[in-house]
C-alpha cells in the first residue's frame, strides 16, 4: 500500500467519521423531536386527534305510542330516513348535488346551495323512501349521511283525531294529547359519541343501538275504548249529517271509574294529514267550545234545590201556562203551556218557567255555589292543552233575570266536557270524581280529591226524575228508550245567542243519557250544534245516545240477552264487523252503505229475510240461531236465500241453509 | 500529525474487535428484527384499509412477509457472493438501472399511482427501480472514487462524471416525478463525494446551485411553495396543505409515552394517508408510543453503528466507499423518513427502510445489509 493511498484512506476515514458523527447528531435530534411531539405536545395533540375520531351525534329515540285501553294502537311512530350533510366535509358540492338531485328529483341548484352554505349541518331531504335512501347510500358521498327519523301515523285515520292531536315535522306534539304528553311521548334526544374514520363511517354500531333503546319515549294508554269510540263517532256523524247540523260532540263515560270511553268530535279530523285534515276540524270541541247548555242544566238546578231542601220532588210550581212576565223585564216561555207542575214534571217536560221559579227559591248565591261545585267556570283538569274554562260570571254580576235564565241553562257558558263532568256527579250518586282520559301514566288527581256534592238520596231522586224523561209518558227523551232497559236522560234545546245580541233561530240540541237510569253504569252525552229543521234535543240528540248505548252495551256484553236479539235485528251499521284490534273502517264509508228495509220477526220464530244483507251480518244472525249456512257464488252480499224468509225455524233444521252471494250493488 | 497517527493506530488495531470470521451478526439480527417489526406494523396499519379495499385484511401483511423472506435469503446470498461478482460491471449496472427507470414511463410496464410513474410491472410484481438505483449509484461512486483517487481533485475528471451520472438518474426521477428520490440520490452523491475526496468547494458550489434551482422551482409555483413550507406550520391549513403532517402529528401525539396499544391506533383509519408505507412510523408512534419509537431509534442506532464500523474497518477504498455508501442508503432513508413524518423537513415521499410496506424497499434494504455483511465477512488484505 503506497503512502498516498494510505493518506487518502485516512483522509476518507476522517471524513467518514465526521459524516457518522453528523448522522448520529441528526439521529439524536430526531429522537428529541419524537420526545417533544409525543411527550410535550402529546396530550394536546391527542385531544385534537380525539376530536376528529369522536363525533358527537344526536339522535332522537322513537316517540312513544298512544294506545286505547285495550292496547289498540291509536298513534304510532314510523321510521323514515333523513338525508343530511355537513357542507364543509363535502369535497365536491357540484358533483354531489347533481347526483343527489337525480335521486330526490329536486333542482340541482337547490341542493348545491345547501351544500355550499356555511352551516355546520343541513338537511337535504327528509322522509325519503327506502329506494332513495339506498341510492344515497350507494353514492357514498363523504359528508352526506343518512339518519333515521320518525314520523307519526294514526292507523285509525280520523278516530279520536281531535283528542289525539298531531305532531309537527320534527315529531313534536303540536295539538291534543300529543302536545300535552310531549315530554313523555317524545323520544329523548340522545347525545352519543361515536368513533368514526376519516370517511365519516361510524364504528361500533352495536353499542349505539343499545344506547338508543333507552332514548325511546314512553307510551300513553288512554281510557278510550276504540270500539266504543267508533260507535260514538258513527252515531254522532249520523246525527249531525241527518239533521243538517254544523257540528257535534259525543262523550261516553264509565260512571264508577269516571273513565272516558269515547271522546268524539264531528266533523272528523284526520291527524295523518291530507285532504280530510281540515285544520278547522282539528278543534277539540268537547273541551274548547263554550256553549249555553239550555235545559240540560235543569237536573243540576233541581239537584241543588233538593240538596238545599228548598224543594221536594212533589213541590209544585205554577208554570203560568207557558208565558211568564218576569218582573216586567222579560218574558220567559215554555215550549208547551203547563199549569201547575210538580218538580219531577218540570224536569220531565222541561219547563223553563218552573226551573226559573225553583232557581228563584234557591237563590243566586246557592245556585252559583253549586255551579262552582260541579265544576263550571274551571277547566276539568283533563290532559288537554288549552282547555276552555267556560263562562261563569261572578255572582256579583248576576241580576235577578240572570238567576232565572241560569236556572234553565242560559247566560252561562260551559264546555261539553264540563257538562259531562257535572252530570257525572249526579250519575255517581253525588260524588264528584275527576274524569279520566289516561290510564297510563296514572294522572295525578291529588289536587282534586273526590268530593261529595249531593247526598246519595238527592242524586237518586234526580236519577229517578231523569228516568221519567225517557221512560214516562210524554217525556222529552222518549226517543232514547231501549226495549228491555230503563234509561235516564235529559234533553236540551238551547237557542243560540246571536253575535249581534239576543237569541236567533240557531239551536244547540243535546241529550245526556244514564244507562241504566238508577245508579247508572254508563253516561252518554251527545250535543248537536245548529241542527235544522229539527232542533229538539229529544229528537236530534236522543236517538244518537240510544244508538251508542245499544252498540256499546252489546259490545261490552252488558245487554240483557233478550234485549240483544231484539236490537240486533233492527237495521244497524255493521259495526261489529271490526274487532277491537282491527282498523276501524272509515265512518263515512260505513255511513254510505244503505240497507234495504227488512221484515224481521222480532220474536225470532221464523227465518228472517237476509237478502241484501252483508254476508257477515247474515252469518251473525244465523249464528245466533245456531245455523251455519253453506255459501254459493262469490260476493259480500246475500243475493238469495233458502229456506225463504218466514219459514219457521224448526222447519229449517231439516234442510241445509244456503246463501247465494252477490256483488254489492 | 497527531490526528493521523491516532487514526492509523485505529486501523492497525481497532478498539472494538472487527469481525474476523463470519458475519456481523449484530447487523443481521437488527436488520431482521426491524423488518419483522415492520411486517407487524404493516399488518396493523393496513389491516382495515386492506379489508375495505380487497376484502382481505392480511393482504399487505402477507406480501410484506413474503418479501421479508426473500429479502433475508437475498441478504445471505449477497453476503456469500464473491466480491468480484458482486462488484461486477458497474457501468452495465448503471445502464440496467437507467433502462428500468425509463421503463417506468413506457406504457406496457408503466404503473401510475398517485399521479406518478415510479413503479413498473415485473411479471406479477411491482418494482420500484429507484430503490435499485440507490445501490447501483453507490457501486458506481465507490468504484469511481476509489479508482480515480489521483484525479479526484480535478474538476473535469474527478467531479463532472459522477455529477453527470447522478444528474441523469436524478432527472429521470424528476420526470416520474419522484422528487424525494431525486433528493435522495443528490444527498447520496454529496455524502459519497465528501468522503471520496472531492473538493469541498465543488460540493459547496454545486450545493448552492442545487439549492438555487430548488428555490427557483418552488418560488415559480406558489402552490408548490405553499405545499413545501406548510411543514413549518401545518396547523395553518389542517384540511389542505398541512393535512398529512397534522394527521401524522396527531398520531405521534396520541401515542404519548406508552402508546395506545398495538392495533388500537385510530389515525390509520384513513386519516393518515400512506399509513402503511411512508407514514408507518406515525402509526408506530401512536400505537407503541415514545417507548416504541425509542426502541426503533435504538435499533437504527445499532444498525448504523455496525454499518459505519464495517466501513471504517475496510482498508480497500472501494470496499470502504461501498460499505459507507450502503450505510448511507439506509441512513439517509431512516433520517429523511423520520424527518418528514415528524415535520422537520418539507414533505417528500421517502420510505422507511425495513419498516415501510413495499417489496422494493425491503429488498433494497436487505441488499444493502447483505453487501455490508459481505464486506464484514473477511478482510481482503
Amino acid at each position: 500500500m503506497s503512502r498516498a493511498q494510505k493518506q487518502i484512506r485516512d483522509f476518507s476515514r476522517m471524513r467518514l467519521m465526521v459524516v457518522g458523527g453528523v448522522f448520529f447528531l441528526f439521529w439524536a435530534s430526531l429522537w428529541v423531536r419524537a420526545g417533544f411531539l409525543q411527550i410535550v405536545q402529546g396530550p394536546q395533540l391527542a385531544e385534537q386527534a380525539l376530536r376528529q375520531h369522536m363525533a358527537s351525534e344526536y339522535d332522537r329515540g322513537k316517540r312513544g305510542v298512544i294506545l286505547d285501553r285495550n292496547g289498540q294502537l291509536l298513534a304510532k311512530s314510523v321510521e323514515f330516513m333523513a338525508v343530511s350533510a355537513v357542507p364543509k366535509e363535502v369535497k365536491n358540492p357540484e358533483e354531489a348535488s347533481s347526483a343527489l338531485s337525480k335521486v330526490f328529483g329536486v333542482p340541482q341548484k337547490d341542493i348545491q346551495r345547501k351544500l355550499t352554505s356555511h352551516s355546520n349541518f343541513v338537511y337535504l331531504a327528509r322522509r325519503v323512501n327506502d329506494r332513495a335512501a339506498a341510492q344515497v347510500k350507494a353514492l357514498n358521498i363523504p359528508g352526506v349521511t343518512l339518519a333515521t327519523e320518525y314520523g307519526r301515523s294514526y292507523p285509525n285515520k280520523q278516530m279520536a283525531g281531535q283528542l289525539l292531536g298531531f305532531v309537527g315535522y320534527d315529531d313534536q306534539g303540536l295539538e291534543g294529547l300529543e302536545k300535552y304528553f310531549e315530554p313523555m311521548l317524545a323520544g329523548k334526544k340522545a347525545k352519543y359519541v361515536v368513533q368514526r374514520d376519516a370517511s365519516g363511517r361510524r364504528l361500533y354500531l352495536d353499542a349505539q343501538g343499545r344506547e338508543m333503546a333507552n332514548a325511546d319515549g314512553s307510551d300513553v294508554r288512554l281510557t278510550i275504548d276504540a270500539q266504543i269510540q267508533f260507535f260514538a263517532e258513527e252515531a254522532l256523524a249520523k246525527a249531525v249529517v241527518d239533521n243538517k247540523a254544523k257540528a257535534g260532540t259525543c262523550i261516553v263515560v264509565h260512571v264508577k271509574s269516571a273513565e272516558i270511553l269515547a271522546w268524539a268530535n264531528y266533523p272528523f279530523f284526520n291527524p295523518n294529514g291530507g285532504s280530510d285534515s281540515d285544520p278547522k276540524a282539528a278543534r277539540n270541541r268537547l273541551a274548547l267550545d263554550v256553549l249555553e247548555p239550555g235545559s240540560t242544566m235543569k237536573p243540576i238546578l233541581i239537584a241543588a234545590a233538593l240538596q238545599e231542601k228548598v224543594v221536594r220532588p212533589d213541590t209544585t210550581y205554577n208554570c203560568e201556562k207557558g208565558q211568564w212576565n218576569f218582573q216586567n223585564i222579560a218574558t220567559i216561555r215554555d215550549t208547551h203551556p203547563y199549569d201547575v207542575l210538580p218538580v219531577n214534571k218540570i224536569l220531565r217536560w222541561s219547563s223553563n218557567i218552573g226551573a226559573a221559579k225553583i232557581g228563584m227559591d234557591l237563590g243566586a248565591p246557592k245556585l252559583h255555589a253549586y255551579f262552582e261545585k260541579v265544576g263550571f267556570g274551571q277547566p276539568t283538569g283533563l290532559p288537554l292543552p288549552g282547555e276552555a274554562k267556560g263562562l261563569l260570571r261572578p255572582l256579583s254580576a248576576w241580576s235577578k233575570l240572570d238567576l232565572a235564565t241560569n236556572s234553565f241553562g242560559q247566560g252561562i257558558g260551559v264546555t261539553p266536557v264540563q257538562l259531562a263532568q257535572a252530570f257525572h256527579i249526579i250519575a255517581n250518586n253525588g260524588v264528584r270524581k275527576p274524569l279520566r282520559l289516561v290510564l297510563d301514566p296514572v294522572q295525578d288527581s291529588a289536587y282534586w280529591p273526590e268530593t261529595r256534592v249531593f247526598d246519595p238520596q238527592v242524586a237518586r231522586t234526580v236519577q229517578q226524575m231523569m228516568r221519567e224523561v225517557v221512560e214516562e209518558e210524554k217525556g222529552t227523551g222518549v226517543k232514547a228508550h231501549i226495549d228491555g232497559l230503563e234509561l235516564g236522560g235529559k234533553t236540551g234545546t238551547a237557542q243560540k245567542a246571536k253575535a249581534t245580541g239576543g237569541y236567533g233561530d240557531k239551536y244547540l240540541a243535546d241529550f245526556v243519557g244514564f244507562i241504566p237510569a238508577v245508579d247508572p253504569e254508563y253516561m252518554i252525552l251527545v250535543m248537536v250544534d245548529e241542527p235544522e229543521p229539527n232542533h229538539y234535543g229529544g229528537v236530534v240528540a236522543a236517538p244518537a245516545v240510544r244508538e251508542v248505548a245499544i252498540k256499546s252495551l252489546s259490545y261490552l256484553g252488558r245487554m240483557p240477552e233478550s234485549v240483544k236479539l231484539a236490537q240486533e235485528q233492527r237495521p244497524a251499521a255493521p259495526a261489529h264487523a271490526q274487532g277491537p284490534t282491527g282498523t276501524a273502517p272509515d265512518v263515512a264509508e260505513v255511513l254510505g252503505v244503505a240497507f234495504p228495509p227488512m221484515n224481521l220477526s222480532v220474536n225470532g220464530a221464523e227465518v228472517p229475510n237476509l237478502v241484501g244483507l252483508p254476508l257477515r251480518k247474515a252469518s251473525e244472525i244465523l249464528a245466533s240461531k245456531g245455523v251455519v249456512p253453506s255459501l254459493k257464488g262469490s260476493g259480500l252480499v246475500v243475493g238469495k236465500q233458502n229456506p225463504a224468509a218466514g219459514t219457521p225455524w224448526n222447519a229449517v233444521e231439516k234442510e241445509p241453509f244456503t246463501l247465494w252471494l252477490a256483488k254489492a250493488s | 500529525m497527531s490526528v493521523h497517527a491516532h487514526s492509523q493506530a485505529h486501523v492497525a488495531s481497532p478498539p472494538i474487535a472487527a469481525p474476523r470470521s463470519g458475519f456481523d451478526w449484530w447487523l443481521v439480527a437488527f436488520a431482521v428484527a426491524l423488518a419483522g417489526l415492520g411486517v407487524v406494523m404493516v399488518l396493523s396499519a393496513s389491516g382495515i384499509m386492506a379489508e375495505r379495499m380487497v376484502h382481505d385484511k392480511y393482504f399487505f401483511f402477507k406480501k410484506q412477509a413474503i418479501f421479508l423472506g426473500i429479502g433475508v435469503c437475498l441478504m445471505f446470498f449477497v453476503a456469500w457472493l464473491p466480491r468480484k461478482i458482486l462488484y461486477g460491471p458497474v457501468y452495465l449496472w448503471l445502464f440496467v438501472v437507467l433502462a428500468l427507470l425509463a421503463m417506468t414511463m413506457i406504457p406496457p410496464f408503466s404503473v401510475k399511482a398517485g399521479g406518478a410513474r415510479r413503479w413498473m410491472h415485473l411479471g406479477p410484481l411491482l418494482l420500484q427501480p429507484m430503490e435499485l438505483a440507490k445501490v447501483v449509484l453507490v457501486f458506481y461512486l465507490a468504484y469511481f472514487y476509489s479508482s480515480k483517487q489521483a484525479l479526484v481533485k480535478s474538476f473535469s475528471v474527478g467531479f463532472i462524471p459522477p455529477v453527470i451520472v447522478t444528474g441523469i438518474l436524478g432527472v429521470v426521477l424528476l420526470i416520474q416525478p419522484d422528487f424525494g428520490g431525486a433528493v435522495f440520490l443528490g444527498m447520496l452523491f454529496f455524502l459519497m463525494s465528501l468522503v471520496g475526496g472531492t473538493r469541498i468547494i465543488y460540493l459547496f458550489v454545486s450545493g448552492l446551485f442545487g439549492a438555487a434551482a430548488a428555490v427557483l422551482l418552488v418560488v415559480h409555483s406558489p402552490y408548490r411553495f405553499k405545499r413545501w413550507f406548510a411543514f413549518l406550520d401545518p396547523f395553518q391549513d389542517p384540511q389542505g396543505t398541512g393535512y398529512q403532517l397534522v394527521q401524522s402529528f396527531f398520531a405521534f401525539g396520541s401515542g404519548q409515552v406508552t402508546g395506545v396499544g398495538f392495533g388500537a391506533g385510530k389515525q390509520k383509519l384513513f386519516y393518515l394517508p400512506e399509513a402503511h408505507t411512508d407514514f408507518i412510523m406515525a402509526v408506530t408512534g401512536e400505537e407503541l408510543g415514545f417507548i416504541g419509537v425509542s426502541v426503533i431509534l435504538a435499533m437504527i442506532g445499532v444498525l448504523m453503528w455496525r454499518s459505519f464500523r464495517i466501513a471504517l474497518a475496510q482498508d480497500d477504498l472501494r470496499d470502504r466507499f461501498t460499505a459507507y455508501g450502503m450505510a448511507m442508503v439506509l441512513g439517509i432513508g431512516f433520517l429523511l423518513n423520520l424527518a418528514v413524518v415528524m415535520g422537520c423537513v418539507p414533505p417528500k415521499g421517502v420510505a422507511m427502510p425495513f419498516l415501510s410496506y413495499g417489496g422494493s424497499n425491503l429488498i433494497s434494504g436487505f441488499l444493502c445489509v447483505g453487501i455490508l455483511l459481505n464486506l464484514s465477512r473477511r478482510k481482503p488484505t
